[in-house]
């Protein structure tokens, strides 16, 4: 098949990280190598560029980390893109958030823990939540769009008109209630982290309350964790059909999450092959293109040109093979996994492993 | 890093006046795409398509009035200017509730 064009790049300029958040779906380990430099960032976004991608979004880790920033996110709007930053605020100040707004940044996004201080910084494992809502204040000072990111777990599900309400204030568009997804150090956390399915009902109630009052105000979206769903999430729109992920030491990935979920795949680097070739000729993004590499069930599944099978990187990580359906599917042999880990959910299991700096591999 | 939306879509219910001046919302942007020419309105995390009616609509959404643009188009394509008002005001009232354009 004749590849489509990618639309969007998600660019991982770091994977350091000044949080620990348990749910993060950064790698827990990764190969060593030395982090792209900025002419080979600007190298990379003027191919995307050229192969039709219009949406940047710079992230991490902690993209702010990079000095380089501003300068990238120049080089992305003079090629054409729409230029999005993906954040925890830490790292910005006042002049900095002027700086990327004078660069050309389009939207920032910014994640906050909770809504109050002592749960945020306990479950970002350091005390950042106050110099959070700061940046938000700069973001909006700067006429910078700013959509705010809560990712929802266990411990703070229960908070959610809360949450609800610190989004109100800061000034936000758009406010993502986002329930954790489990991938890197989330799936690790998994049991820590899945809210019970009275929590998850709950919750969506006071978000659709929330979405009915604040309508043609502030957009409201809210996630389900899809471990609570019957049929899968159609993940990237298909694979390498419109997205693609280039992580801090080059690596192209049809996902973020792909190079940890499925470590038998072999993923091509941008210092040895243009990202042109990747995309179009690429063992990695040709393994789950179209509905060909189907098994049964997805095979004979009317849904197939619909979820496109789920998520391959959670068929990895449940069932041990990716090209198996989405284990959270109703006709997944594997769905029983997914039920023993909602069974299991009253268990003692209540620490969760802190995300710390992925652990390198030789 | 985190993934997966859905929405929960919800719908609202404008009146559009003559004399409103429709404008690009903080944060979208409008482009031509370098593949295929077509103009694109690009905003945090999405790209719209645009037809070639909205197209034309949206290249007129520079401050002037709904009505001028509807008369403007009228006159540039030769076109029944009852049709074209209703048109515009639908692709503005579309553009609207995805939160793409605002009124002055």
């Amino acid at each position: 098949m004749i590849p489509p064009r990618p639309y969007a790049l998600l660019a991982e300029l770091t994977y350091k990280c000044p949080l620990h958040c348990p749910y993060c779906s950064n790698p827990t380990q990764i190969r060593v190598d030395v982090d792209l430099t900025t002419g080979e960032w600007h190298r990379v976004i003027r191919e995307v560029a050229a192969l039709g991608v219009l949406q940047i979004g710079f992230s991490g880790g902690e993209p702010l980390l990079r000095r380089d920033l501003a300068e990238l996110i120049a080089a992305a709007r003079s090629a054409g893109l729409y230029t999005n930053l993906i954040t925890s605020g830490v790292g910005l100040n006042r002049n900095r958030t002027r700086e990327l707004h004078a660069a050309g940044l389009d939207s920032v996004q910014l994640s906050f823990q909770a809504d109050e201080v002592d749960l945020a910084d306990a479950i970002a494992g350091t005390r950042v939540h106050d110099l959070k809502t700061e940046a938000a204040r700069w973001i909006h000072e700067a006429e910078i769009p700013l959509s705010l990111n809560f990712v929802i777990h266990r411990a703070n599900i229960d908070r959610l008109a809360q949450i609800i309400a610190l989004g109100e204030s800061l000034g936000s568009s758009r406010i993502e209630l986002a329930n954790t997804q489990f991938y890197g150090w989330g799936f690790l956390n998994r049991v820590q982290l899945l809210p019970t399915r009275h929590q998850v009902e709950h919750a969506r109630e006071i978000a659709m309350a929330a979405q009915a009052r604040l309508a043609g105000k502030i957009e409201i979206y809210y996630v389900l964790p899809d471990y609570y769903e019957l049929s899968p999430k159609p993940c990237l729109n298909g694979w390498g059909s419109r997205y693609l992920t280039v992580n801090p030491i080059g690596d192209v990935l049809p996902c973020p999450t792909a190079a940890s979920a499925i470590p038998e795949m072999r993923f091509e680097n941008v210092r040895r092959r243009s990202l042109e070739w990747i995309w179009r000729e690429s063992e990695s993004f040709n393994a789950f293109r179209g509905t060909e590499w189907m098994p049964e069930p997805c095979r004979s599944c009317p849904q197939r040109d619909i979820d496109f099978g789920g998520c391959r990187c959670q068929a990895a990580l449940v069932t041990g093979k990716a090209h198996n359906a989405d284990p959270v599917c109703k006709f997944s042999s594997h769905r029983p996994k997914i039920d023993h880990v909602i069974a299991s959910l009253n268990s003692e299991r209540t620490e969760w492993i802190p995300r710390s700096g992925p652990a390198m591999l030789a | 890093m985190c993934f997966g939306r859905s929405s929960i879509p919800f719908i609202m219910i404008t009146q559009i006046a003559d004399d409103a001046r429709p404008r690009l919302s903080r944060g979208v942007r409008m482009q031509i795409d370098r593949r295929t020419g077509a103009r694109l309105l690009l905003f945090p995390e999405a790209i719209l398509e645009l037809n070639e009616t909205a197209q034309e609509i949206v290249a007129r959404c520079d401050g002037r009035a709904v009505d001028e643009i509807a008369i403007d188009l009228a006159e540039h394509y030769d076109v029944d200017l009852v049709t074209i008002r209703r048109d515009v005001r639908e692709t503005l009232r579309d553009l609207q509730q995805r939160r793409l354009i605002e009124f002055e």
